[in-house]
């Protein structure tokens, strides 16, 4: 299982991926907003997204789960 | 979707790189009328505006096709005050590349009465982004 976090506060501008799609290693799966630029956030592994715990919207803190990989 | 982060730098965008701009202190230009105070004296806000535009200057021939720099954080010293007719000669040096972050130095001297002064100075933070992308973007909400 792979747990991807924010690595910085920013705003969720675009959600990608949907829950129980499969995904590969790099694959975008939302993109944040932060300092003007975009800021896309990737798979960092291979498998179903079985959790995404965010919407476009959103506004992440620095370490706020994104989405799960199992 | 590609990230785009890869594709903004431009070849020779490296530290170093300057520009400079001048302008002549007009009523257009003085806090009172900008509104940033009640004297007419260059305002800090056409100082700040006059320090974006030669760090956008600085890295702008630079920069790949379809790729603009866009403000994201400033300070500003303004030391001294400039008159009514002064001539302002800003010039901006890009002092740091971190990733699609750029950082850039700024020293402001002007001629008041023949004589070479420092008005001001600072640091100005900028973003390299694609610009349809960015106002667009920008005109969603976003």
């Amino acid at each position: 299982m792979t747990e991807v976090r924010a690595e910085m506060v920013a705003n969720v501008w675009q959600v990608v991926a949907s829950e129980g799609d499969q995904v590969a290693d790099g694959d975008t799966l939302v993109v944040l907003e932060s300092m003007k630029m975009e800021i896309p956030v990737l798979a960092e592994g291979a498998g179903t997204l079985t959790k995404l715990a965010v919407a476009e919207g959103d506004v992440v803190q620095e370490g706020d789960l994104i989405a799960i990989i199992e | 979707m590609p990230s785009s982060s890869e594709a903004t730098r431009g070849p020779g965008l490296s530290v170093g790189l300057r520009a400079s701009v001048q302008a002549t202190v007009t009523e257009a230009d003085t806090a009172e009328a900008m509104g940033s105070g009640d004297v007419p004296v260059l305002a800090t806000p056409r100082l700040l505006a006059l320090a974006e535009a030669a760090s956008s200057a600085a890295v702008a021939p630079q920069l790949a096709d379809g790729f603009t720099t866009v403000g994201t954080s400033a300070s500003v010293e303004h030391r001294r005050a400039s008159p009514l007719g002064a001539e302002v000669v800003v010039e901006a040096e890009l002092t740091e590349v971190d990733g699609r972050r750029l950082v850039f130095g700024f020293i402001a001297r002007a001629q008041n009465t023949g004589e070479d002064v420092v008005v001001g100075a600072g640091t100005v933070e900028r973003v390299m982004l694609d610009r349809e992308r960015f106002i667009a973007r920008a005109q969603a909400g976003g």
